[in-house]
Protein backbone atom coordinates (compact mmCIF):
# COMPACT_ATOMS: atom_id res chain seq x y z
CA UNK A 1 0.00 0.00 0.00
CA UNK A 2 2.75 2.67 0.63
CA UNK A 3 2.89 5.32 -1.39
CA UNK A 4 5.53 7.46 -0.59
CA UNK A 5 9.05 6.12 0.31
CA UNK A 6 12.39 7.84 1.12
CA UNK A 7 15.34 5.37 1.71
CA UNK A 8 18.43 7.80 1.13
CA UNK A 9 20.81 4.94 1.75
CA UNK A 10 19.25 2.69 -0.55
CA UNK A 11 18.20 0.17 1.73
CA UNK A 12 17.30 -3.21 -0.49
CA UNK A 13 17.74 -5.80 2.19
CA UNK A 14 17.57 -6.15 6.37
CA UNK A 15 18.39 -8.58 8.58
CA UNK A 16 16.41 -6.61 11.94
CA UNK A 17 14.07 -3.55 11.23
CA UNK A 18 12.74 -1.30 14.03
CA UNK A 19 9.37 0.03 13.00
CA UNK A 20 7.86 3.24 14.47
CA UNK A 21 4.50 3.91 13.42
CA UNK A 22 3.19 7.63 13.89
CA UNK A 23 0.97 9.96 12.76
CA UNK A 24 1.36 13.57 13.87
CA UNK A 25 4.41 13.01 16.46
CA UNK A 26 6.83 15.39 15.43
CA UNK A 27 7.18 16.36 18.80
CA UNK A 28 7.84 13.08 20.02
CA UNK A 29 9.49 10.30 17.10
CA UNK A 30 12.99 11.64 17.15
CA UNK A 31 13.36 9.83 21.17
CA UNK A 32 12.73 6.42 19.92
CA UNK A 33 14.41 6.71 16.89
CA UNK A 34 17.83 7.74 18.91
CA UNK A 35 17.08 4.53 21.05
CA UNK A 36 16.29 2.30 18.10
CA UNK A 37 19.45 3.20 16.39
CA UNK A 38 22.03 3.07 20.06
CA UNK A 39 20.29 -0.60 20.64
CA UNK A 40 20.45 -2.13 17.11
CA UNK A 41 24.51 -0.46 17.56
CA UNK A 42 24.80 -2.12 20.76
CA UNK A 43 23.30 -5.36 20.75
CA UNK A 44 22.66 -6.52 16.65
CA UNK A 45 25.95 -4.84 15.56
CA UNK A 46 26.25 -8.30 13.28
CA UNK A 47 23.18 -7.48 12.22
CA UNK A 48 21.88 -5.50 8.49
CA UNK A 49 19.17 -3.08 10.55
CA UNK A 50 17.45 -0.24 9.28
CA UNK A 51 14.86 2.12 11.25
CA UNK A 52 11.28 2.63 9.39
CA UNK A 53 9.05 5.15 10.10
CA UNK A 54 5.31 4.35 8.85
CA UNK A 55 3.55 7.33 8.58
CA UNK A 56 -0.16 8.52 7.47
CA UNK A 57 1.19 11.52 5.58
CA UNK A 58 1.35 13.40 9.09
CA UNK A 59 0.58 17.58 8.47
CA UNK A 60 2.91 18.29 11.67
CA UNK A 61 6.50 17.81 10.27
CA UNK A 62 6.77 14.14 11.45
CA UNK A 63 8.69 13.08 8.62
CA UNK A 64 11.29 15.73 8.68
CA UNK A 65 11.78 15.41 12.24
CA UNK A 66 12.12 11.68 12.10
CA UNK A 67 15.07 12.08 8.99
CA UNK A 68 16.98 14.47 10.39
CA UNK A 69 17.42 12.57 13.68
CA UNK A 70 20.89 11.66 13.49
CA UNK A 71 21.44 8.20 13.66
CA UNK A 72 24.18 5.45 12.50
CA UNK A 73 21.17 2.95 11.39
CA UNK A 74 20.23 3.82 7.76
CA UNK A 75 16.75 4.77 8.16
CA UNK A 76 13.13 4.61 5.56
CA UNK A 77 10.47 6.86 5.56
CA UNK A 78 6.99 5.26 4.20
CA UNK A 79 3.31 6.67 3.92
CA UNK A 80 0.28 5.83 3.01
CA UNK A 81 -1.45 7.40 0.60
CA UNK A 82 -2.69 10.77 1.48
CA UNK A 83 -6.07 10.76 3.45
CA UNK A 84 -5.42 7.81 4.40
CA UNK A 85 -5.05 6.93 8.31
CA UNK A 86 -4.57 4.56 10.93
CA UNK A 87 -2.22 2.60 12.90
CA UNK A 88 -2.76 -0.38 11.28
CA UNK A 89 -2.16 1.13 7.67
CA UNK A 90 0.82 1.87 9.40
CA UNK A 91 1.88 -1.94 10.22
CA UNK A 92 0.38 -3.28 6.52
CA UNK A 93 3.25 -1.20 5.04
CA UNK A 94 5.98 -2.01 7.71
CA UNK A 95 4.79 -5.85 7.09
CA UNK A 96 4.50 -5.70 3.40
CA UNK A 97 8.40 -3.91 3.38
CA UNK A 98 9.32 -6.68 6.18
CA UNK A 99 9.03 -9.66 3.31
CA UNK A 100 10.85 -6.38 0.57
CA UNK A 101 13.84 -6.44 2.38
CA UNK A 102 13.59 -10.65 3.74
CA UNK A 103 13.74 -9.31 7.53
CA UNK A 104 14.42 -12.07 10.42
CA UNK A 105 12.81 -9.69 12.94
CA UNK A 106 11.08 -7.15 13.13
CA UNK A 107 10.70 -4.67 16.38
CA UNK A 108 7.86 -2.01 16.79
CA UNK A 109 8.24 1.19 19.33
CA UNK A 110 5.61 3.42 20.05
CA UNK A 111 6.31 7.56 18.62
CA UNK A 112 5.22 9.14 21.52
CA UNK A 113 7.51 6.52 23.66
CA UNK A 114 9.47 8.40 26.25
CA UNK A 115 11.15 5.71 28.57
CA UNK A 116 12.71 3.01 26.54
CA UNK A 117 16.10 2.42 26.62
CA UNK A 118 18.66 0.59 24.29
CA UNK A 119 17.78 -2.20 26.16
CA UNK A 120 14.05 -2.41 25.07
CA UNK A 121 15.35 -3.16 21.85
CA UNK A 122 17.50 -6.29 23.01
CA UNK A 123 14.89 -7.29 25.13
CA UNK A 124 12.43 -7.12 22.28
CA UNK A 125 14.55 -8.99 19.24
CA UNK A 126 17.31 -11.18 20.80
CA UNK A 127 14.05 -13.88 21.62
CA UNK A 128 13.37 -13.75 17.81
CA UNK A 129 16.57 -14.74 17.59
CA UNK A 130 15.78 -17.41 19.72
CA UNK A 131 13.36 -19.41 18.40
CA UNK A 132 10.20 -17.05 18.77
CA UNK A 133 8.18 -15.61 17.00
CA UNK A 134 6.40 -12.97 18.86
CA UNK A 135 7.74 -10.70 22.03
CA UNK A 136 5.12 -9.05 23.94
CA UNK A 137 6.60 -6.21 26.54
CA UNK A 138 6.49 -6.63 30.32
CA UNK A 139 6.50 -3.88 31.69
CA UNK A 140 4.98 -1.84 35.00
CA UNK A 141 2.92 0.14 34.03
CA UNK A 142 0.35 2.46 36.55
CA UNK A 143 -2.48 0.86 38.06
CA UNK A 144 -4.56 3.40 36.12
CA UNK A 145 -2.86 3.18 32.86
CA UNK A 146 -4.33 0.70 30.28
CA UNK A 147 -7.72 0.28 31.30
CA UNK A 148 -9.19 -1.12 28.05
CA UNK A 149 -5.70 -3.29 28.35
CA UNK A 150 -6.82 -4.28 32.38
CA UNK A 151 -10.30 -4.81 31.95
CA UNK A 152 -10.69 -6.03 28.35
CA UNK A 153 -7.96 -6.80 26.43
CA UNK A 154 -5.57 -8.83 29.00
CA UNK A 155 -8.45 -10.68 30.81
CA UNK A 156 -10.49 -11.51 27.62
CA UNK A 157 -7.47 -12.97 25.36
CA UNK A 158 -6.15 -14.81 28.73
CA UNK A 159 -9.35 -16.81 29.10
CA UNK A 160 -10.54 -17.21 25.75
CA UNK A 161 -7.16 -18.08 24.69
CA UNK A 162 -5.53 -19.66 27.16
CA UNK A 163 -2.29 -17.51 26.83
CA UNK A 164 -1.03 -15.05 29.52
CA UNK A 165 0.27 -12.24 27.78
CA UNK A 166 0.44 -9.13 30.02
CA UNK A 167 0.79 -6.48 27.25
CA UNK A 168 -1.81 -7.61 24.61
CA UNK A 169 -2.04 -4.36 23.36
CA UNK A 170 1.08 -2.87 24.57
CA UNK A 171 2.21 -1.28 21.03
CA UNK A 172 5.72 -2.28 21.48
CA UNK A 173 6.61 -5.91 19.80
CA UNK A 174 8.65 -8.08 18.28
CA UNK A 175 7.50 -10.26 15.58
CA UNK A 176 9.57 -12.78 13.12
CA UNK A 177 9.41 -12.25 9.24
CA UNK A 178 8.06 -15.33 8.97
CA UNK A 179 4.63 -13.91 11.20
CA UNK A 180 5.13 -10.62 9.00
CA UNK A 181 4.12 -13.15 6.08
CA UNK A 182 1.35 -14.58 7.71
CA UNK A 183 -0.52 -10.82 8.70
CA UNK A 184 0.28 -9.37 5.20
CA UNK A 185 -1.85 -12.59 3.73
CA UNK A 186 -4.49 -12.54 5.78
CA UNK A 187 -7.64 -11.36 4.26
CA UNK A 188 -9.96 -10.02 7.32
CA UNK A 189 -8.44 -7.04 7.70
CA UNK A 190 -11.17 -4.87 8.84
CA UNK A 191 -11.65 -1.08 9.16
CA UNK A 192 -11.04 -1.73 13.02
CA UNK A 193 -7.59 -3.93 12.17
CA UNK A 194 -6.45 -0.98 10.00
CA UNK A 195 -6.67 1.25 13.11
CA UNK A 196 -6.56 0.92 16.82
CA UNK A 197 -7.50 -3.05 16.21
CA UNK A 198 -3.89 -4.11 15.32
CA UNK A 199 -2.11 -4.38 18.13
CA UNK A 200 -4.60 -6.92 19.98
CA UNK A 201 -5.40 -8.48 15.84
CA UNK A 202 -1.33 -8.83 15.89
CA UNK A 203 -1.00 -10.94 19.59
CA UNK A 204 -4.18 -12.79 18.69
CA UNK A 205 -3.11 -13.74 15.24
CA UNK A 206 0.28 -14.83 16.55
CA UNK A 207 -1.64 -17.34 19.67
CA UNK A 208 -4.09 -18.69 17.48
CA UNK A 209 -1.18 -19.83 14.62
CA UNK A 210 0.91 -21.86 17.00
CA UNK A 211 3.79 -18.66 16.89
CA UNK A 212 5.79 -19.26 20.31
CA UNK A 213 5.07 -16.82 22.07
CA UNK A 214 7.51 -15.15 24.79
CA UNK A 215 7.14 -12.10 27.19
CA UNK A 216 10.26 -9.65 27.60
CA UNK A 217 10.74 -7.96 31.17
CA UNK A 218 11.37 -4.03 29.63
CA UNK A 219 13.01 -3.05 32.83
CA UNK A 220 11.59 0.49 32.78
CA UNK A 221 7.98 0.95 32.98
CA UNK A 222 5.73 2.28 29.73
CA UNK A 223 6.13 6.43 29.88
CA UNK A 224 3.99 7.64 26.85
CA UNK A 225 1.53 10.44 26.49
CA UNK A 226 -1.55 8.72 29.22
CA UNK A 227 -4.97 9.57 28.44
CA UNK A 228 -7.84 9.71 31.03
CA UNK A 229 -10.30 6.82 30.18
CA UNK A 230 -13.30 9.06 30.49
CA UNK A 231 -12.01 11.76 28.44
CA UNK A 232 -10.51 9.94 25.67
CA UNK A 233 -11.90 6.58 24.58
CA UNK A 234 -13.48 7.08 21.70
CA UNK A 235 -12.49 4.78 18.08
CA UNK A 236 -9.71 3.40 20.38
CA UNK A 237 -11.89 1.24 22.48
CA UNK A 238 -14.76 0.74 19.75
CA UNK A 239 -11.42 -0.67 17.16
CA UNK A 240 -9.72 -2.82 20.14
CA UNK A 241 -13.19 -4.63 21.62
CA UNK A 242 -14.75 -4.94 17.88
CA UNK A 243 -11.29 -6.83 16.82
CA UNK A 244 -11.59 -9.05 19.92
CA UNK A 245 -15.38 -9.44 18.63
CA UNK A 246 -14.81 -10.84 15.44
CA UNK A 247 -11.23 -12.94 15.85
CA UNK A 248 -13.50 -14.60 18.85
CA UNK A 249 -15.91 -15.10 15.83
CA UNK A 250 -13.20 -16.00 13.30
CA UNK A 251 -11.12 -18.56 15.58
CA UNK A 252 -13.88 -20.63 17.33
CA UNK A 253 -12.41 -23.29 16.31
CA UNK A 254 -9.05 -22.68 18.35
CA UNK A 255 -10.53 -21.13 21.45
CA UNK A 256 -13.31 -23.59 22.08
CA UNK A 257 -10.96 -26.33 23.07
CA UNK A 258 -9.08 -23.81 25.33
CA UNK A 259 -9.36 -24.37 29.19
CA UNK A 260 -8.06 -22.40 32.13
CA UNK A 261 -4.76 -20.01 30.84
CA UNK A 262 -1.28 -20.82 30.84
CA UNK A 263 1.91 -18.68 31.54
CA UNK A 264 4.14 -17.48 28.52
CA UNK A 265 7.94 -17.58 28.54
CA UNK A 266 9.74 -14.75 30.21
CA UNK A 267 13.00 -13.20 28.89
CA UNK A 268 15.18 -10.67 30.02
CA UNK A 269 15.54 -11.56 33.72
CA UNK A 270 17.89 -9.80 36.27
CA UNK A 271 17.38 -6.77 35.46
CA UNK A 272 17.48 -4.98 38.93
CA UNK A 273 15.30 -2.70 40.75
CA UNK A 274 12.02 -1.65 38.98
CA UNK A 275 11.42 1.92 38.56
CA UNK A 276 7.64 2.77 39.03
CA UNK A 277 5.57 4.77 36.73
CA UNK A 278 4.31 8.05 37.06
CA UNK A 279 0.96 8.61 38.33
CA UNK A 280 -2.10 9.08 35.94
CA UNK A 281 -4.87 11.64 36.49
CA UNK A 282 -8.69 9.54 36.24
CA UNK A 283 -12.07 11.58 37.35
CA UNK A 284 -13.82 8.88 38.38
CA UNK A 285 -17.19 10.89 38.86
CA UNK A 286 -16.91 11.70 35.20
CA UNK A 287 -16.82 7.73 34.54
CA UNK A 288 -19.51 7.65 37.52
CA UNK A 289 -21.89 10.15 35.45
CA UNK A 290 -21.49 8.45 31.80
CA UNK A 291 -22.33 4.96 33.32
CA UNK A 292 -25.69 6.50 34.56
CA UNK A 293 -26.37 8.35 31.68
CA UNK A 294 -25.92 5.32 29.83
CA UNK A 295 -29.42 4.28 30.92
CA UNK A 296 -31.46 6.76 30.05
CA UNK A 297 -29.45 6.16 25.89
CA UNK A 298 -28.96 2.69 25.62
CA UNK A 299 -31.40 0.93 28.42
CA UNK A 300 -33.29 -0.84 25.62
CA UNK A 301 -30.98 -2.27 23.89
CA UNK A 302 -29.47 -3.46 27.11
CA UNK A 303 -32.56 -5.28 28.02
CA UNK A 304 -32.11 -6.94 24.14
CA UNK A 305 -28.38 -7.89 24.47
CA UNK A 306 -28.05 -8.83 28.46
CA UNK A 307 -29.20 -11.61 30.18
CA UNK A 308 -32.03 -11.04 32.47
CA UNK A 309 -30.55 -11.52 35.26
CA UNK A 310 -27.28 -9.85 34.42
CA UNK A 311 -29.50 -6.95 33.08
CA UNK A 312 -31.29 -7.32 36.56
CA UNK A 313 -27.79 -6.50 38.50
CA UNK A 314 -26.94 -3.81 36.29
CA UNK A 315 -29.95 -2.39 37.36
CA UNK A 316 -29.28 -3.05 40.83
CA UNK A 317 -26.03 -1.12 40.38
CA UNK A 318 -27.56 1.79 39.11
CA UNK A 319 -29.46 2.61 42.52
CA UNK A 320 -25.88 2.90 44.14
CA UNK A 321 -24.95 6.66 44.67
CA UNK A 322 -21.10 7.75 44.28
CA UNK A 323 -20.15 7.29 47.66
CA UNK A 324 -20.60 3.71 47.84
CA UNK A 325 -20.46 3.03 44.22
CA UNK A 326 -19.12 -1.03 43.17
CA UNK A 327 -19.66 -2.51 40.16
CA UNK A 328 -18.37 -5.61 40.40
CA UNK A 329 -15.63 -7.71 38.32
CA UNK A 330 -17.81 -10.94 37.56
CA UNK A 331 -20.68 -8.31 36.54
CA UNK A 332 -18.40 -7.41 34.15
CA UNK A 333 -17.30 -10.50 32.91
CA UNK A 334 -21.04 -11.50 32.32
CA UNK A 335 -21.73 -8.62 30.64
CA UNK A 336 -18.90 -9.37 28.32
CA UNK A 337 -20.03 -12.72 27.58
CA UNK A 338 -23.20 -11.32 26.66
CA UNK A 339 -22.19 -8.59 24.31
CA UNK A 340 -19.64 -10.99 22.63
CA UNK A 341 -22.68 -13.47 21.98
CA UNK A 342 -24.77 -10.68 20.61
CA UNK A 343 -22.22 -9.11 18.67
CA UNK A 344 -21.56 -12.49 16.89
CA UNK A 345 -24.96 -13.75 16.63
CA UNK A 346 -26.15 -10.14 14.94
CA UNK A 347 -29.33 -9.66 16.52
CA UNK A 348 -28.59 -5.91 16.38
CA UNK A 349 -26.01 -3.46 14.61
CA UNK A 350 -22.57 -4.33 15.40
CA UNK A 351 -21.74 -0.76 15.90
CA UNK A 352 -24.58 0.25 18.48
CA UNK A 353 -23.80 -2.74 20.47
CA UNK A 354 -20.13 -1.57 20.49
CA UNK A 355 -21.59 2.33 21.37
CA UNK A 356 -23.88 0.46 24.18
CA UNK A 357 -21.05 -1.46 25.86
CA UNK A 358 -19.06 1.93 26.14
CA UNK A 359 -21.05 3.46 29.72
CA UNK A 360 -21.01 -0.06 31.29
CA UNK A 361 -17.15 0.19 30.47
CA UNK A 362 -16.94 3.29 32.04
CA UNK A 363 -19.03 2.45 35.03
CA UNK A 364 -16.58 -0.82 35.36
CA UNK A 365 -13.54 1.66 35.12
CA UNK A 366 -14.55 3.72 37.77
CA UNK A 367 -15.52 1.14 40.38
CA UNK A 368 -11.57 -0.39 39.67
CA UNK A 369 -10.20 2.94 40.19
CA UNK A 370 -12.08 3.42 43.52
CA UNK A 371 -11.05 -0.57 44.57
CA UNK A 372 -7.52 0.39 43.34
CA UNK A 373 -6.85 3.90 44.68
CA UNK A 374 -6.01 3.11 47.84
CA UNK A 375 -3.65 0.02 47.01
CA UNK A 376 0.10 -0.37 45.79
CA UNK A 377 1.04 -1.23 42.02
CA UNK A 378 1.45 -5.19 43.03
CA UNK A 379 -1.78 -5.16 44.97
CA UNK A 380 -3.64 -3.49 41.83
CA UNK A 381 -2.12 -6.53 39.87
CA UNK A 382 -3.15 -9.26 42.29
CA UNK A 383 -6.66 -7.35 42.01
CA UNK A 384 -6.39 -7.80 38.00
CA UNK A 385 -5.18 -11.66 38.11
CA UNK A 386 -8.24 -12.21 40.19
CA UNK A 387 -10.37 -10.56 37.66
CA UNK A 388 -8.14 -13.21 35.25
CA UNK A 389 -9.58 -15.74 37.35
CA UNK A 390 -13.42 -15.07 37.31
CA UNK A 391 -13.60 -14.41 33.48
CA UNK A 392 -11.51 -17.79 33.08
CA UNK A 393 -14.41 -19.32 35.09
CA UNK A 394 -17.24 -17.49 32.95
CA UNK A 395 -15.95 -19.47 29.92
CA UNK A 396 -18.25 -22.75 30.25
CA UNK A 397 -21.11 -20.11 30.21
CA UNK A 398 -19.80 -18.31 27.47
CA UNK A 399 -19.68 -21.57 25.43
CA UNK A 400 -22.84 -22.23 26.56
CA UNK A 401 -24.12 -19.27 24.86
CA UNK A 402 -22.30 -19.20 22.09
CA UNK A 403 -22.66 -21.94 20.61
CA UNK A 404 -27.12 -21.51 21.41
CA UNK A 405 -28.97 -21.78 18.78
CA UNK A 406 -31.89 -19.82 19.78
CA UNK B 1 -2.35 -41.03 38.33
CA UNK B 2 -1.20 -37.76 38.12
CA UNK B 3 2.29 -37.57 40.06
CA UNK B 4 2.63 -34.06 41.88
CA UNK B 5 6.44 -32.99 43.24
CA UNK B 6 6.35 -30.99 46.18
CA UNK B 7 9.44 -28.67 47.11
CA UNK B 8 9.51 -27.42 50.53
CA UNK B 9 12.32 -27.11 53.22
CA UNK B 10 9.65 -27.45 56.17
CA UNK B 11 9.16 -30.98 56.94
CA UNK B 12 5.96 -30.52 58.33
CA UNK B 13 4.47 -28.94 55.31
CA UNK B 14 5.52 -31.76 52.84
CA UNK B 15 4.07 -34.09 55.31
CA UNK B 16 0.55 -32.19 55.41
CA UNK B 17 0.68 -31.96 51.85
CA UNK B 18 1.56 -35.37 51.14
CA UNK B 19 -1.07 -36.13 53.10
CA UNK B 20 -4.48 -34.48 51.83
CA UNK B 21 -2.99 -34.37 48.29
CA UNK B 22 -2.86 -38.21 48.57
CA UNK B 23 -5.99 -38.44 49.57
CA UNK B 24 -6.93 -36.80 47.08
CA UNK B 25 -6.05 -39.58 44.55
CA UNK B 26 -2.42 -37.70 43.58
CA UNK B 27 0.95 -39.55 43.53
CA UNK B 28 2.74 -37.33 46.07
CA UNK B 29 6.72 -37.17 46.03
CA UNK B 30 8.73 -34.63 47.74
CA UNK B 31 11.97 -32.90 48.40
CA UNK B 32 13.30 -30.70 50.87
CA UNK B 33 16.07 -28.71 48.91
CA UNK B 34 16.13 -27.17 45.62
CA UNK B 35 19.63 -29.05 44.80
CA UNK B 36 19.68 -31.31 41.98
CA UNK B 37 15.49 -30.71 41.56
CA UNK B 38 16.18 -29.89 38.00
CA UNK B 39 17.60 -33.45 37.81
CA UNK B 40 15.13 -34.94 40.23
CA UNK B 41 12.24 -33.54 37.61
CA UNK B 42 14.09 -35.33 35.00
CA UNK B 43 13.98 -38.49 36.68
CA UNK B 44 10.53 -38.20 37.34
CA UNK B 45 8.88 -36.05 35.28
CA UNK B 46 5.94 -34.90 37.57
CA UNK B 47 2.77 -33.42 36.23
CA UNK B 48 3.05 -30.63 38.53
CA UNK B 49 5.52 -28.50 40.54
CA UNK B 50 4.73 -27.00 43.81
CA UNK B 51 7.54 -25.05 44.94
CA UNK B 52 7.93 -22.73 48.10
CA UNK B 53 9.85 -19.67 47.42
CA UNK B 54 11.99 -18.71 50.70
CA UNK B 55 14.01 -21.82 51.49
CA UNK B 56 16.81 -21.87 53.81
CA UNK B 57 19.20 -22.19 51.10
CA UNK B 58 17.37 -21.65 47.82
CA UNK B 59 15.19 -18.97 46.39
CA UNK B 60 11.84 -20.44 45.35
CA UNK B 61 11.67 -17.97 42.20
CA UNK B 62 15.07 -18.91 40.60
CA UNK B 63 14.83 -22.12 40.86
CA UNK B 64 11.40 -21.82 38.94
CA UNK B 65 13.57 -20.48 36.31
CA UNK B 66 15.85 -23.35 36.67
CA UNK B 67 12.56 -25.21 35.81
CA UNK B 68 11.49 -22.92 33.02
CA UNK B 69 14.64 -23.40 31.05
CA UNK B 70 13.83 -27.18 30.72
CA UNK B 71 10.61 -27.81 31.21
CA UNK B 72 7.83 -25.25 29.84
CA UNK B 73 4.81 -26.87 30.19
CA UNK B 74 5.46 -28.94 33.32
CA UNK B 75 2.45 -26.40 35.57
CA UNK B 76 4.48 -25.04 39.00
CA UNK B 77 2.39 -23.46 41.48
CA UNK B 78 4.16 -21.50 43.48
CA UNK B 79 3.16 -21.74 47.64
CA UNK B 80 4.57 -19.28 50.01
CA UNK B 81 3.79 -17.79 53.30
CA UNK B 82 4.29 -14.38 52.54
CA UNK B 83 2.05 -12.68 49.81
CA UNK B 84 4.87 -10.21 48.91
CA UNK B 85 6.13 -12.23 46.30
CA UNK B 86 3.41 -12.18 43.90
CA UNK B 87 4.88 -8.37 43.73
CA UNK B 88 7.97 -9.98 41.69
CA UNK B 89 7.55 -10.33 38.19
CA UNK B 90 9.70 -13.69 38.56
CA UNK B 91 6.65 -15.10 39.80
CA UNK B 92 4.98 -14.61 36.44
CA UNK B 93 6.70 -17.99 34.76
CA UNK B 94 4.54 -20.29 37.53
CA UNK B 95 1.02 -21.12 36.47
CA UNK B 96 -0.19 -20.14 39.80
CA UNK B 97 0.74 -18.30 43.30
CA UNK B 98 -0.93 -19.70 46.41
CA UNK B 99 -0.42 -18.38 50.24
CA UNK B 100 0.03 -21.31 52.42
CA UNK B 101 -2.90 -21.48 54.40
CA UNK B 102 -4.00 -24.82 56.80
CA UNK B 103 -6.81 -24.73 54.77
CA UNK B 104 -5.62 -26.55 51.57
CA UNK B 105 -8.88 -25.74 49.74
CA UNK B 106 -7.51 -22.76 47.26
CA UNK B 107 -4.23 -25.23 46.08
CA UNK B 108 -5.94 -28.13 45.74
CA UNK B 109 -8.12 -25.89 43.39
CA UNK B 110 -5.33 -24.69 41.64
CA UNK B 111 -3.86 -28.29 41.02
CA UNK B 112 -6.98 -28.73 39.43
CA UNK B 113 -6.98 -25.87 37.06
CA UNK B 114 -3.20 -26.63 36.51
CA UNK B 115 -4.10 -30.03 35.64
CA UNK B 116 -6.35 -29.47 33.34
CA UNK B 117 -5.51 -26.45 31.52
CA UNK B 118 -5.05 -26.94 28.01
CA UNK B 119 -4.48 -25.18 24.59
CA UNK B 120 -4.84 -26.64 21.58
CA UNK B 121 -1.73 -27.24 19.23
CA UNK B 122 0.15 -25.43 21.95
CA UNK B 123 3.71 -24.75 20.46
CA UNK B 124 6.90 -27.56 21.47
CA UNK B 125 9.31 -24.70 21.77
CA UNK B 126 7.72 -23.32 24.79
Amino acid sequence: MYIEEENPSDVRTADLIVGIPSYNEAELISFPTQIASEGLIKYFGDKNSVIINCDNNSPDGTREAFMNTSTEVPKIYLSTPRGVKGKGNNFKNLFQKSCDLGAEAIIVLDADLKSATPRWIKNLGQPLFEGFGFVAPLYVRHKFDGTITNNIAYPITRSIYGRRVRQPIGGDFGFCGKLAEIYLRQENWTPAVAQFGIDIWMTTMAMCHDIPICQSFMGRPKIHKPKDPGESLGPMFLQVVGTIFDMMTKEVRFWKDVRWSKPTAIFGFGLGEIEMPPPVDVKVERLYDKFQAGFAKHDDLWKGILSTNVYKKVSEVRTLGFADFEFPGNLWADILVDFAVAYKKGAYDKERIMECLIPLYYGRTGSFVIELEPMTIQQAEEVIEDQCIVFERSKPGLLTKWFDTK
Amino acid sequence: MKKILIVDDEEVIRMLYSEELEDEGYNVITTGTGHGLVELVERERPHLVILDIKMAEHDGLDLLQEIRKQFYNIPVILCSAYSSFKGDLKSVAADYYVVKSADLSDLKQKIKMALEGHIPFQSTQE
